[in-house]
C-alpha cells in the first residue's frame, strides 16, 4: 500500500488540474443537457473524486516530505502580473477536507442532484472548484472572484430544497453576501492602491499595518471575510440557510465552506498586524459565547446545528486571533477543533436529512437504528470536546497555551461558551436516548455511508491528533478498546457481555494492583472490585441490555485510568471518559432524562473548573506531571480552589449537590450502587490527590481547607436532613450519599493524621454499606415496581436475607458499635477535638444523629410494619443481588473486627504527609492522644453479651407462640387493611415543623433562577433574528460600523 | 476629475446601500444592489486612473517602451470587467429569486418572508 | 486487661448491684411522684413484684424474629453501657471492661439498644410503635447536640476521652468537679439529660396517657420483663455516666448510689413540675437554651 502511494507521489498531479478538470467537466456537463442525468452525475462524482485524489496525494507527499510545496504561476508570469497558487501542507490538508466532504456530499445528495438535472450538478461542481481556488490562491482579487462564485453557487443550490422557506433563506443569503462582497471589493481596490499589488505575499511583505490608509483597507478585507464566517450577531441570514437548505448543502456549508473561509482568514491574518488580531480574537469569542447562548432554547434541529456551527467557527476565529501562528501548537489546536467541527457538523446535518425530524424531540427515532444513534452521540460528544475526539486534544492544548500566556479571562469566556453548548447538545442527546421513538423513514445506502465514514474519520483523526499532542502518547487506550469490543458485540445476550465486562474489570484490577501505594490500592479496590460486585446483579437481567455494557466499561475504564494517571492530561482524559460513561449509565433509568442532564451539566462545569485549574498548574511549570500540583506557580490558592470545587461537583457537596438525588434515585437498580458507592469516590480521589499535593500538614492553603471543612459539615447536615423527608426509598439513599460525602469531605479537610484516617475509613465504609443498601433497596424497588416506601412494608417475612443485609448496612452507617462505622465515628471525634473544629464537628455530629431518622424510616417502612396485600407473593431477591451484598458484609465484618489490618497500612501511607499525632497501636488497641479503642475486644464483649442475653430470653420465652399479621392490641378492633396501620408517610411531620426550614429548596431555587436567567437572556437576544432579510442586512452594516468605531477609538 | 469620480463612486455606493437597507420592495432592493455595484465599479476605475493617462492598449502612440508613462493602470480595468460580470450574475440570480418569491406568495414585500426566525 | 474468670464474676456482681439499685430507685421515684400528686402510691419494692410477674407469665406471642430480637438488643444496650463504663474510681474490680473503649464508645453504644428496640417494635406492626419511635428519634437528634458540645468541651478541658482519666482529674474536692470548673458544659448536659431520661416535659415519646398501647402492650410477659430489667440498669448507668463526667465520679458504692439518685431525681423533679411538650416544641426547645449553653461551653474553652 505504502509502495503504491509512494509511486503515486513520484508523479504529482498539479493542483491546477483541480480547476482545469472541474471547469472542463462542468462545461461538458452543461453541454450534455438535462436528459443525461446519470452520465452527468457520474461525471460529477468522477471530477470530485479526482479533486480528492489530487489533494490527498499532495497531502501524503507533503506530510511525508516526499515533495516540496509548489507555487504555480498562471500564464507564465510572476506576480503581480499573474495569479499564483500555492500548494503547501496547510493547503493540502484543507483542500483534502473540502474535497472529501464534496465527494461524500455529492453521494449523499445523489438523488436530489439527479432529479434536478445536470444544471444543479454543474453548480455543485463549480462550488467545490471555487472552494479549492480560494484555498490555493495567493491573489486577493482571485479569491474575491471565487468567493463570489462560491456564494452564487450556494445561492443556486439552496433552491434545490422545495418550498418558500428555502427560497426566502436563499434570498437573504444573497443580500448579505452581496453587501459583504462590496465591502471586500472596496478593501481590495484600496489595498492595491496602497501596496501596488494583489499578491498576498507581496502585500504582507509591504507590511500594510504601518500605513493608515492601508490599515483601513486591510480592516475592510478582514471584516468582510469575517462576516463571511457569520459572526454573532450579524448572522441571521446564515442561520436561515442552515435551517432551510437541503441538509446535504447545510453540511457542505458548515464543514466545507466554513473550512475554506477560515483558511482564507488564516491567509489574510498575515496583513493584519497585532492590533487587528486582538479584535479578531474578540469577535471570535463573542461569537462563540453569544451563539451558544442563543442556541440554548432552540428546538429546531437544523437551526440548532446552525447556532452550533456559528459558535464553533467563532471559536476557531478566536484561536486564530489568540495564538501567534508561529506557536508550535497552533496548528494542532486549530486542526483538532476544526476537524471535530468538520466531521461532526457534516455528520449531524446528514443525519438530520436521513431521519427527517425537525424538532429535536423527534430525534428519538434514532434509537431504531443503533448505529445511527451511536454516530449521533459520537458527533455530539466530539463537538463538546470530549475524549477521544480531536477537539478534546485541541481544547486541552488551547487551555494550556492560553494559561502559559496568562490569558485566564479568555479561557473562562471560552469555557462559558462551551458550557452553553453542552446545555443544548446534551439536552438533545438526552431526548434522542429517552423520548418515545417515532418511525424511521427508509434509509438509502448512499445517505448512510457518508455518515458512517465521517464517524470513523472522527475517531481516526482523534487518535492521530492525540499522538501529536504533548504527552498524548502516554494515554492508555486499552479501556477504550474494551468498550469498542463491547460495542461490536452489543447484539449478544446480556449475560455474555456481563461476563466479559467482569473479566475486563478484573483484568484492569490485575494490571493496576501490583506496585500500587496504599491509598491508590484502596481506590483500586473500591473502583474495580466494587465494579465487579456491582456488575454481578446484571446477570439477572434478561435480553440484550443494549448499550449498558459499553457505558459501564467506559465508566470503570475511566476510573481505572484515573488511578493510573501520572500526568494532568491522563487524569483529565480519564475524568472525562468516566463522566461520559456514567452519564450514559445514569440516563438509562426510566425517568432519568432531566436528572442525567443536570448530572452532566454539573460534571462538565466541574471538569471545566478542573481544566482551568490544570491550566494554572501547568503555567510557569514545565511538563504536565501530577507532581506539579504541589508546585503551583500561578495563583496557587485560586487554582487549588477551582480544582477542589471541580472535584466537589462529583462528590455533590453543598451547592453542587442538587443533581444527585434524581440521578442516583432514578437510575436503574444496579446502576445506583455503581454511581453512589463507587463513582462518587472519584471526586474523593481527586480531592485526595489535591490535598496530598498541597503539602499535607504543612500546607499553605489552610483558609481553603477551613472553608472546605465547613462546606463538608453543612453538606452532611443538608444531605441527611433532605433524606429524612423523602418517601422514595432510592432518593432517601441518594440524599444519604450527599450527607456521607459531606462527612468525607469534612474529614479530609481537617488535614491531620486523624482526619485522614477518618476520611479513608468513611470512604471505605461508605463504599461497602452504600453498595449493600442500594443493591438491596434497588432490587426490592425493581421487584415491587414502586419507589415509595409507604407502599412497601412487612417485607422481612418475605426477604429475610435482604433484611439482614440492610440491617448491617444501617448499623454500619449509623456508626453503632461494634461494626466498622463506629471506627469512623471514634476517629472523627479524635480528629475534630485535636484539630479544634468543635462547631463544625458538632454540626457533623448533629447530621449523624439525623441519619438515625432516615435509617429507621428506611428499614421500618420497607421491611417492618405491615405487609401489603399485593406483596404477599413476593419472593426473596435473586442470588445475583444477594451475592455481592454478602461479600460486602464479609468485608464489613473483617473491617469491624480487625480494623488494624487496614488502618495500620493507611496510617503508614499517610505518615509522610501527616507525621504528627499519629494513631498508635497496641495489638488490636488503637491509641490516640485523647482516647483508645479496641475494636476486637468490643466485638468480643458485645458479641458474648448478646449471645448470653439472647440465650436467656430464648430460654425464658421458649413457649412463645407465633401470631398472624393483625394480631395486636388495636383499640379493641382488628385493623382490616395493612395500609391502615402502616405508619410511614410523612412520619417526621413534627420534625419538619420544627426544623424543616433548613431544607427549604434555596439552592435548587438558586440554580433554577440562574438557568432561567440564562435561558431568557438567550431568548431575548434571539429576537433580533426577526426573519426579515433586510434587518439582517442592517445588522451586517451596523456590525461593520460598530467594529470600525471601536477599532478607531482604540488605535 | 479624480475627486469628482471618487465622490460619485462613494455617492453611488451609499445611495445603493441606502436603497438596499430602506426599500421593502424586493425589486427596488435589487436595483439598489445595481447602484451599489456601479458605484464600486466607478471606484475601481478611479483608483487605477493616472493623470493624463490613456487607455492601456498598445498601439502606434503607446509602445512597449513608453507604456508605463502613457497609460492608466491596466489592472483595475481588468478587475472591473470581472466585477461587472460577477455583478451581472448576482443580479440575474437575485431576479430569479424575486420571481420565485413572487410565485410563492404573490408578494414582493421583503417583510412578508419571515417564516424562519429566532 | 484480660478476660479472666474473676474479672467476669466481679463484673456480674456489679451488674447485680446496679440492677437492684435501679429497681429500688425506680420504685422510690414512683413513690415520690405519687406523694407529690397526693396519692398513696406503690410500695417501693413494687418493681420487683412486676419483674417477677412479668417473667412468670406463661402466655406469650411473637410477631417474628426482629420482634423477638428487639428486647435482646435493648437489654444488650443497657448492659453494654454498664460493661464499658468504669463505675467506681480507682477500683479494678468495678471498672468493668472500660479498657476496650472510651467515652465515644459509650455515647455510640447507647444507640445499639435504641435501634434494636425501634426495629423490634416496628415488626410488631402496631402503628403507635412507629409513631412513638418517630417522635423519639426526632427528639433524640436535638437532645444529643448540646450533650455532644458538652462532651467536646470536657474532652478539650481534660485533654482526654477516657472516662477514668476524666474522673481522676476531678478528684480532690468539689472545687475540682466539672460542675464547678465548667458550669456551662454541665448545664447543657444536664438539660440534655432531661430529654434522655424521657420524663415530662419530654415524654411524648412514651406518652403514657395518649399512647397506652403500642410497644408496652405488644411487648408483654418476658419481653416486658427484659425491658424493665434494662430500664433499671440503664437509669443507673446513665446517671453514673453523668456522675463520672460532671460530678467527680464515685470512689465507693455509697457515693455512687447517692449521686445517681440525685442525678436521676433531677429529671423526675423537673417532670413533676412541668407539663408535657409536643414533639416540635421539644425539638425547638433543645436547639435554644441547651444549645446556646453548649456553644458557650465551647467558646470558653477556645
Amino acid at each position: 500500500m505504502v509502495n503504491i502511494l509512494s509511486i503515486l507521489t513520484m508523479n504529482m498531479i498539479s493542483p491546477i488540474n483541480i480547476i482545469a478538470v472541474s471547469l472542463g467537466i462542468a462545461f461538458f456537463m452543461g453541454l450534455l443537457g438535462n436528459k443525461a442525468q446519470r452520465t452527468s452525475y457520474i461525471l460529477l462524482i468522477a471530477a470530485l473524486l479526482f479533486n480528492t485524489i489530487v489533494s490527498l496525494q499532495w497531502l501524503y507527499g507533503l506530510a511525508n516530505n516526499l515533495v516540496e510545496a509548489q507555487q504555480i504561476f498562471t500564464a507564465g508570469y510572476k506576480p503581480p502580473f499573474s495569479i499564483n497558487l500555492l500548494m503547501g501542507l496547510n493547503e493540502a490538508v484543507i483542500a483534502s477536507l473540502i474535497n472529501i466532504v464534496g465527494l461524500l456530499g455529492a453521494i449523499y445528495m445523489g438523488s436530489t442532484l439527479k432529479k434536478n438535472g445536470s444544471g444543479s450538478q454543474v453548480v455543485f461542481l463549480v462550488l467545490f472548484m471555487s472552494l479549492n481556488v480560494i484555498v490555493l490562491s495567493r491573489d486577493l482579487f482571485n479569491i474575491f472572484v471565487f468567493l463570489e462564485v462560491g456564494s452564487i453557487a450556494v445561492a443556486g443550490l439552496v433552491i434545490l430544497q422545495k418550498g418558500v422557506k428555502a427560497v426566502s433563506a436563499g434570498f437573504k443569503y444573497m443580500l448579505a453576501t452581496g453587501i459583504i462582497a462590496g465591502i471586500f471589493l472596496i478593501g481590495i481596490i484600496f489595498i492595491y492602491r496602497f501596496t501596488g499589488s494583489l499578491n498576498l505575499d507581496q502585500i504582507i511583505q509591504s507590511n500594510p499595518a504601518i500605513k493608515q490608509g492601508a490599515l483601513i483597507s486591510s480592516f475592510l478585507i478582514l471584516i468582510a471575510i469575517i462576516l463571511e464566517l457569520k459572526p454573532f450577531p450579524a448572522n441571521g441570514w446564515a442561520l436561515d440557510v442552515y435551517q432551510a437548505a437541503h441538509p446535504g448543502l447545510s453540511a457542505i456549508l458548515s464543514s466545507a465552506v466554513g473550512t475554506a473561509n477560515l483558511y482564507v482568514l488564516y491567509k489574510f491574518t498575515g496583513m493584519a498586524g497585532d492590533s487587528l488580531m486582538h479584535y479578531i480574537s474578540l469577535i471570535g469569542i463573542v461569537t462563540f459565547v453569544g451563539s451558544n447562548l442563543l442556541g440554548i432554547n432552540q428546538k429546531k434541529a437544523r437551526r440548532l446545528l446552525g447556532y452550533s456551527s456559528v459558535g464553533q467557527i467563532g471559536l476557531l476565529i478566536a484561536i486564530m486571533g489568540l495564538l501567534p501562528h508561529s506557536n508550535s501548537n497552533f496548528k494542532l489546536i486549530f486542526f483538532g477543533i476544526l476537524t471535530s467541527h468538520y466531521f461532526a457538523k457534516a455528520g449531524l446535518f446528514w443525519i438530520s436529512g436521513i431521519i427527517k425530524a425537525e424538532n429535536i424531540k423527534e430525534w428519538s427515532v434514532l434509537r431504531k437504528k443503533p448505529v445511527l444513534l451511536f454516530l449521533f452521540l459520537s458527533f455530539i460528544l466530539a463537538l463538546l470536546g470530549f475524549p477521544p475526539f480531536p477537539s478534546f486534544w485541541g481544547k486541552w492544548q488551547l487551555v494550556m497555551e492560553l494559561s502559559a500566556q496568562g490569558q485566564f479571562a479568555v479561557i473562562i469566556a471560552i469555557l462559558v461558551g462551551s458550557f452553553f453548548e453542552v446545555v443544548y447538545l446534551m439536552r438533545w442527546a438526552g431526548y434522542s436516548i429517552k423520548l418515545e421513538a417515532g418511525t424511521l423513514p427508509e434509509i438509502k445506502l448512499s445517505k448512510y455511508i457518508p455518515v458512517i465514514l465521517f464517524g470513523l474519520g472522527l475517531y481516526a483523526v482523534g487518535y492521530f491528533v492525540s499522538q501529536s499532542v504533548e504527552f498524548g502518547n502516554t494515554i492508555n487506550y486499552l479501556p477504550l478498546l474494551v468498550v469498542a469490543v463491547l460495542l461490536v458485540v452489543d447484539f449478544l445476550p446480556a449475560f455474555v457481555k456481563n461476563s466479559l465486562s467482569i473479566l475486563a474489570t478484573g483484568w484492569f484490577a490485575y494490571l493496576l494492583i501490583p506496585g500500587q501505594d496504599t491509598i491508590k490500592f484502596i481506590f483500586t479496590i473500591i473502583f474495580l472490585v466494587g465494579g465487579i460486585l456491582t456488575l454481578i446483579p446484571g446477570f439477572q437481567i434478561k435480553g440484550k441490555r443494549e448499550g449498558f455494557y459499553p457505558s459501564a466499561m467506559l465508566m470503570f475504564g475511566g476510573l481505572a485510568l484515573l488511578i493510573e494517571a501520572s500526568n494532568l492530561l491522563q487524569f483529565f482524559f480519564a475524568w472525562e471518559i468516566m463522566t461520559i460513561g456514567s452519564y450514559f449509565l445514569i440516563i438509562r433509568g426510566k425517568k432519568s432524562m432531566p436528572h442525567a442532564l443536570s448530572y452532566m451539566l454539573f460534571s462538565v462545569g466541574g471538569a471545566y473548573l478542573i481544566l482551568l485549574g490544570f491550566g494554572m498548574v501547568s503555567a510557569g511549570n514545565s511538563g504536565l506531571s501530577l507532581d506539579l500540583l504541589s508546585s503551583i506557580k500561578v495563583y496557587p490558592v485560586l487554582a487549588m480552589s477551582l480544582m477542589a470545587v471541580g472535584f466537589m461537583t462529583k462528590t455533590a457537596s453543598l451547592g453542587l449537590h442538587i443533581w444527585l438525588p434524581g440521578a442516583h434515585g432514578e437510575a436503574e437498580s444496579d446502576v445506583s450502587p455503581m454511581v453512589s458507592a463507587i463513582l462518587l469516590k472519584a471526586g474523593v480521589f481527586g480531592l485526595i490527590l489535591l490535598m496530598l499535593a498541597s503539602g499535607g500538614e504543612q500546607n499553605s492553603y489552610s483558609g481553603l481547607f477551613y472553608v472546605l471543612g465547613w462546606i463538608g459539615a453543612l453538606t452532611a447536615l443538608v444531605g441527611n436532613l433532605g433524606a429524612i423527608f423523602q418517601e422514595d426509598a432510592k432518593r432517601l439513599l441518594a440524599y444519604s450519599s450527599i450527607g456521607q460525602l459531606g462527612y468525607i469531605l469534612f474529614a479530609f479537610a481537617i488535614m491531620t493524621h486523624m482526619g485522614w484516617l477518618t476520611g479513608l475509613t468513611y470512604t471505605i465504609n461508605h463504599f461497602m454499606f452504600k453498595a449493600i443498601l442500594f443493591l438491596a433497596i434497588g432490587g426490592i424497588v425493581m421487584k415491587l415496581g414502586t419507589h415509595n416506601m409507604y407502599e412497601m412494608g412487612g417485607l422481612i417475612k418475605k426477604m429475610p436475607f435482604s433484611f439482614i443485609a440492610v440491617l448491617i448496612g444501617i448499623i454500619t452507617l449509623a456508626g453503632i458499635p461494634p461494626l466498622s462505622g463506629f471506627g469512623g465515628k471514634w476517629l472523627f471525634y479524635n480528629a475534630v477535638i485535636m484539630k479544634g473544629w468543635y462547631f463544625q464537628g458538632a454540626v457533623v455530629f448533629f447530621a449523624g444523629t439525623i441519619a438515625f431518622l432516615y435509617l429507621f424510616k428506611l428499614i421500618y417502612s420497607v421491611f417492618l410494619g405491615q405487609l401489603k396485600d399485593n406483596h404477599r407473593n413476593v419472593k426473596e431477591l435473586s442470588i445475583w443481588f444477594l451475592l455481592p451484598q454478602y461479600i460486602l458484609i464479609i468485608g464489613i465484618m473483617v473491617f469491624s473486627a480487625k480494623p488494624d489490618l487496614i488502618l495500620k497500612p493507611i496510617g503508614n501511607a499517610i505518615a509522610m504527609a501527616f507525621p504528627s499525632n499519629q494513631l498508635t497501636w497496641e495489638g488490636t488497641k488503637a491509641l490516640s492522644t485523647l482516647g483508645y479503642w479496641d475494636a476486637t475486644t468490643i466485638m468480643v464483649v458485645i458479641g458474648g453479651m448478646f449471645v448470653v442475653l439472647l440465650g436467656w430470653l430464648m430460654f425464658m420465652s421458649r413457649k412463645a407462640q407465633k401470631v398472624e399479621q393483625f394480631n395486636m392490641v388495636y383499640a379493641a378492633e382488628r385493623p382490616e387493611r395493612p395500609e391502615l396501620t402502616h405508619v410511614s408517610h410523612n412520619i417526621y411531620a413534627g420534625y419538619n415543623k420544627a426544623l424543616g426550614f433548613l431544607v427549604a429548596p434555596g439552592i435548587t431555587n438558586f440554580w433554577n433562577y440562574t438557568t432561567n436567567l440564562v435561558e431568557s437572556t438567550g431568548n431575548f437576544i434571539r429576537r433580533i433574528y426577526s426573519g426579515n432579510g433586510q434587518s439582517y442586512a442592517i445588522h451586517l452594516v451596523s456590525y461593520i460600523v460598530i467594529v470600525f468605531i471601536i477599532y478607531l477609538t482604540a488605535i | 476629475m479624480e475627486t469628482i469620480a471618487l465622490i460619485t463612486a462613494f455617492a453611488l455606493i451609499l445611495i445603493g446601500l441606502f436603497g438596499i437597507l430602506s426599500n421593502k420592495n424586493i425589486l427596488k432592493i435589487i436595483i439598489g444592489f445595481s447602484l451599489f455595484d456601479t458605484g464600486l465599479h466607478v471606484l475601481i476605475v478611479t483608483v487605477g486612473y493616472i493623470k493624463g493617462g490613456t487607455a492601456p492598449i498598445l498601439d502606434k502612440v503607446v509602445g512597449t517602451s513608453n507604456a508605463a508613462d502613457k497609460i492608466v493602470d491596466p489592472i483595475p480595468q481588468a478587475l472591473v470587467l470581472t466585477a461587472i460580470v460577477i455583478g451581472l450574475g448576482v443580479t440575474a440570480l437575485m431576479l430569479a429569486y424575486a420571481l420565485k418569491l413572487y410565485q410563492a406568495k404573490k408578494s414582493l414585500n421583503i417583510t412578508d418572508f419571515k417564516e424562519l426566525k429566532w | 486487661m484480660e478476660f479472666t474468670v474473676s474479672k467476669i464474676l466481679w463484673t456480674l456482681l456489679g451488674l447485680f448491684i446496679v440492677l437492684n439499685w435501679g429497681l429500688i430507685m425506680g420504685g422510690t421515684m414512683r413513690k415520690i411522684g405519687a406523694r407529690v400528686a397526693k396519692r398513696h402510691g406503690i410500695p417501693i419494692y413494687q418493681p420487683y413484684i412486676d419483674l417477677v410477674k412479668n417473667y412468670a407469665i406463661r402466655t406469650q406471642i411473637t410477631h417474628g424474629i426482629m420482634f423477638y430480637l428487639g428486647p435482646v438488643f435493648r437489654l444488650s444496650g443497657g448492659v453494654g453501657i454498664f460493661l464499658f463504663l468504669p463505675l467506681i474510681f480507682g477500683s479494678d474490680h468495678w471498672s468493668n471492661f472500660s479498657f476496650s473503649g472510651d467515652l465515644i464508645l459509650i455515647l455510640y453504644f447507647q444507640f445499639f439498644g435504641m435501634l434494636g428496640m425501634a426495629l423490634g417494635a416496628g415488626e410488631g406492626g402496631h402503628p403507635y410503635s412507629a409513631i412513638g419511635i418517630g417522635r423519639g428519634l426526632s427528639q433524640f437528634t436535638t437532645i444529643e447536640v448540646p450533650m455532644t458540645l458538652a462532651v467536646i468541651a470536657l474532652a478539650v478541658q481534660y485533654n482526654t476521652l477516657s472516662i477514668s482519666e476524666i474522673v481522676a482529674a476531678q478528684q480532690g474536692g468539689i472545687a475540682n468537679w466539672t460542675m464547678i470548673t465548667n458550669p456551662f458544659a454541665t448545664a447543657a448536659a444536664m438539660l440534655s439529660l432531661l430529654g434522655a431520661f424521657g420524663h415530662s416535659p419530654f415524654n411524648l415519646v412514651k406518652a403514657p396517657n395518649e399512647i397506652p398501647i403500642g410497644p408496652p402492650t405488644e411487648y408483654h410477659s418476658t419481653y416486658l420483663g427484659v425491658l424493665r430489667t434494662n430500664a433499671a440498669i440503664l437509669h443507673v448507668v446513665e446517671a453514673a455516666l453523668f456522675m463520672n463526667l460532671f460530678f467527680g465520679g464515685a470512689t465507693n458504692w455509697f457515693e455512687l448510689i447517692l449521686k445517681t439518685f440525685l442525678i436521676y431525681f433531677w429529671s423526675v423533679f423537673v417532670g413533676m413540675v412541668f407539663p408535657r411538650f409536643r414533639i416540635e416544641q421539644s425539638v425547638r426547645w433543645f436547639v435554644k437554651i441547651p444549645l446556646v449553653l453548649g456553644i458557650i461551653a465551647i467558646i470558653i474553652i477556645i
